[in-house]
């Protein structure tokens, strides 16, 4: 168990992130639920983003960019997901139409929704493009 | 919403989030700059700082992951909660002292005894029960199997971050209420979220309020996790199967079962949320129906039933033979029992549908399995009154609750095992005798199991003794009172009191004035437990700041022979911290 809780060579039993994991999780079930974007989307991007940044601390990998992009990945998965959803059929155009009926009048709610957790899982595949760039503290 | 708001509410995500980027950066540079010692920061004499495992305030608390602050943690959170829920019911209790809507008229009236009532349960058994056996696992299990910390730490610190934002939202309704003029309202649901009434009450709090009771179900499944691969894998190399303490095996059994029960909540409460917000069917009239909500709901509701009561008694198994000089009779069956209660908690469920018109053939399997489980429960409570038979006992506050809990456990259990038989059922369900029956199981039984483990422990975690004189107090007064309250409770149901009711009766009708007489008689228990409370409170602060110190034993456990691991650490850690003049928080491990 020695090697596990050594998060910092300071600190050997104190991180961070879980707080903002929490945090990220429960902003961002708000924001999915209620459908509104930036809530979601900050959400979202604190969770995973302090996922990769504590499973990285902990030792599973060496930078958390590449599970940060991974993570990203996967939300642009699930909200592609749910908005598909919503389309009549499953042809190019009805699936590429979807995404016009979020933003029409009437909205359609869970076109929204599925936006809202694209847009977050390309903000955190963004976020691990640049970050690396950024990040001026060597790990 | 209209675009305006979405770019304000953009521009505030966005400033939350610099603002925590920027508290994050500060945190790890702070520590990536901290002068390190050659040799990956061991004791290299730079500076006492060095050596330290944490930081220090504020920062200390919100970035732990050791289990022991981590159990403090909760501890605290479950206070907190208990108090609250402990609030609630005392509103409630004063309220049907009289038959009419009165004391609670000008707060909103029924449809605020309905919020109380409701957060009431969901507090006590979520926010409350639930933590506080974190609480005490937490602090102790790794000691207990001689493990460092947590087989995952963080996700143990991601465990308890989630559940004080859980609470505010379970309880928001009630902060919104005057905030927006009464738009979002609190959740009046019951504790058993009933469809259709739950998918009715288009009240945001309601949403509110599941969205909290997912966060604390994520919590709880988080910790189980932890706590399996913990027992499993972190135990020192002298601690194995055939010695693992009770209070082990029972934590273990219990996130097995956790581990089963609440993703199926998790899943039935996202159903039910998008039967709410998405029109959805799942549990319509027309669509997947009503009772397929009960079904899930009690899968999980009745194992988390034993998910609250196994840890206790575990501590109870733990605390009676400490006390009683004596080994725990028939260790092995407490054991087996423990699992035995396990796998039947998930054949339970549909005794809480027995009058609602499922398969009599079915009703008839569930009252079997019903009646069966009371077997294991019933050889632990033999063996707990067997392990005290002529034992040398000493009437210390933790042995006076965990004697308290057996008298209580066994009024719970034997009006449970009258309840489970289908024609009593059909009289008495809804009625304030299954009220009773299940305080005196959780407040009666587990509470009190969980003031035992808090007595016994106390001068580990504090390093001091509290005040004997008020511990009595505090044991009497919960006594007398919980018997009071819990006994009229069964007398109410007998005379078909109907539960959840916040009036009652018209004056004159039969029974009335009994009625209402034992509505008084329970509300005089509320209160004598409520004064017990805030003795147990006072002493507990009190002492922390100037109990007498406890000592390295201060059971005088080596003295009976009865030297247990978790008080091993304790005295090794007095000693250590005597040899190195330092201080708890810098050499407790």
């Amino acid at each position: 168990m020695d090697a596990q809780p050594g998060l910092d060579d300071q600190y050997r039993r104190s991180s961070s992130w879980p707080l903002f994991v929490a945090l990220g999780l429960v902003i961002s079930e708000l924001g999915v639920l209620f459908g509104v974007i930036p809530i979601s989307v900050g959400g979202l991007v604190l969770f995973i983003g302090a996922i990769a940044a504590a499973v990285s601390e902990a030792g599973y990998t060496d930078r958390p960019w590449r599970l940060l992009a991974g993570l990203g990945g996967l939300l642009v998965g699930v909200g592609v997901l749910i908005a598909v959803t919503q389309a009549s059929a499953l042809a190019p155009a009805a699936v590429i139409g979807v995404f016009a009926k979020g933003f029409a009048q009437p909205p359609n709610g869970v076109v929204v929704r599925g936006i809202s957790i694209i847009v977050a899982g390309i903000a955190g595949i963004v976020l691990a493009l640049v970050g690396p760039q950024l990040a001026t503290t060597p790990r | 919403m209209d675009l305006s708001a979405q770019l304000a509410l953009t521009v505030l995500m966005g400033v939350f989030l610099a603002a925590v980027a920027m508290a994050l950066s500060r945190l790890e540079d702070w520590r990536t700059y901290t002068p390190l010692t050659s040799g990956g920061g061991v004791a290299g004499g730079e500076s006492g700082y060095i050596t330290r495992e944490k930081p220090l305030g504020l920062t200390r608390w919100l970035t732990t992951v050791d289990h022991k602050d981590i159990g403090i943690l909760y501890g605290i959170f479950a206070v907190i909660s208990f108090a609250w829920g402990g609030l609630a019911v005392l509103l409630i209790r004063t309220e049907l002292m009289t038959p009419a809507m009165d004391v609670l008229e000008g707060l909103g009236g029924e449809a605020f005894y309905n919020g109380l009532m409701t957060s009431h349960g969901i507090t006590m058994l979520f926010l409350f029960g639930t933590p506080v056996i974190a609480s005490l696992s937490n602090y102790f299990i790794p000691l207990l199997i001689g493990a460092d910390d947590m087989a995952f730490p963080r996700i143990n610190a991601i465990a308890f971050w989630l559940l004080p934002p859980a609470a505010l939202l379970i309880w928001a309704g009630f902060f919104l209420d005057p905030m927006t003029g009464g738009a979002i309202e609190s959740a009046q649901t019951s504790w058993t979220m009933y469809a259709p009434l739950s998918i009715m009450q288009t009240n945001p709090g309601v949403d509110l309020f599941l969205l909290g009771l997912h966060l604390s179900g994520v919590s709880a499944t988080l910790g189980a996790i932890n706590f399996l691969v913990t027992i499993f894998s972190e135990r020192n190399e002298e601690v194995n199967w055939a010695n693992l303490d009770i209070f082990s095996w029972t934590i273990l059994t219990q996130s097995a079962l956790i581990l089963f029960a609440f993703p199926l909540l998790g899943s039935a409460i996202l159903m039910l949320l998008l039967d709410r917000n998405f029109a959805t069917t799942f549990f319509t009239v027309e669509g997947g129906s009503p009772i397929l909500w009960q079904h899930l709901f009690w899968f999980f509701g009745h194992p988390e039933v034993y998910i609250l009561v196994l840890p206790p008694m575990g501590v109870i198994s733990l605390i009676i033979p400490k006390f009683s000089g004596r080994k725990l009779f028939g260790f092995k069956f407490v054991v087996y029992s423990t699992l035995a209660i396990g796998v039947l908690s998930f054949g339970v469920w549909a005794h809480h549908m027995f009058t609602t018109g499922i398969d009599p053939r079915i009703r008839l399997s569930f009252m079997a399995v019903s009646l069966a489980i009371a077997i294991p429960s019933a050889v632990k409570t033999f063996n707990w009154i067997t392990t005290m038979w002529n034992g040398d006992i000493r009437l210390t506050a933790p042995m006076l609750f965990c004697v308290g809990f057996v008298s209580n456990f066994i009024i719970g259990g034997v009006t449970g095992v009258f309840l489970s038989s289908i024609p009593v059922d059909q009289l008495l369900h809804d009625t304030y005798y299954v009220v009773g029956h299940f305080h005196y199981i959780v407040m009666g039984a587990i509470a009190f199991a969980g003031f035992a483990a808090m007595y016994y422990w106390y001068p580990i975690v504090s390093g001091r003794m509290y005040q004997k004189t008020l511990a009595r107090w505090h044991f009497w007064t919960w006594m007398i009172g919980s018997n009071i309250t819990f006994f009229a409770m069964l007398l109410l149901g007998y005379d078909g009191m109907p539960r959840r009711y916040a009036t009652y009766g018209d004056q004159g009708a039969p029974f009335s004035v009994l009625i209402q007489n034992l509505h008084i008689i329970a509300s005089v228990g509320a209160f004598i437990m409520a004064i017990g409370t805030i003795i147990w409170l006072y002493n507990f602060v009190v002492s922390w700041y100037e109990g007498p110190a406890a000592g390295p034993d201060p059971w005088d456990l080596r003295e009976y022979g009865m030297e247990s691991r978790e008080f091993e650490w304790h005295a090794d850690r007095l000693e250590t911290a005597l040899t190195d003049g330092g201080s708890d928080d810098q050499s407790d491990d």
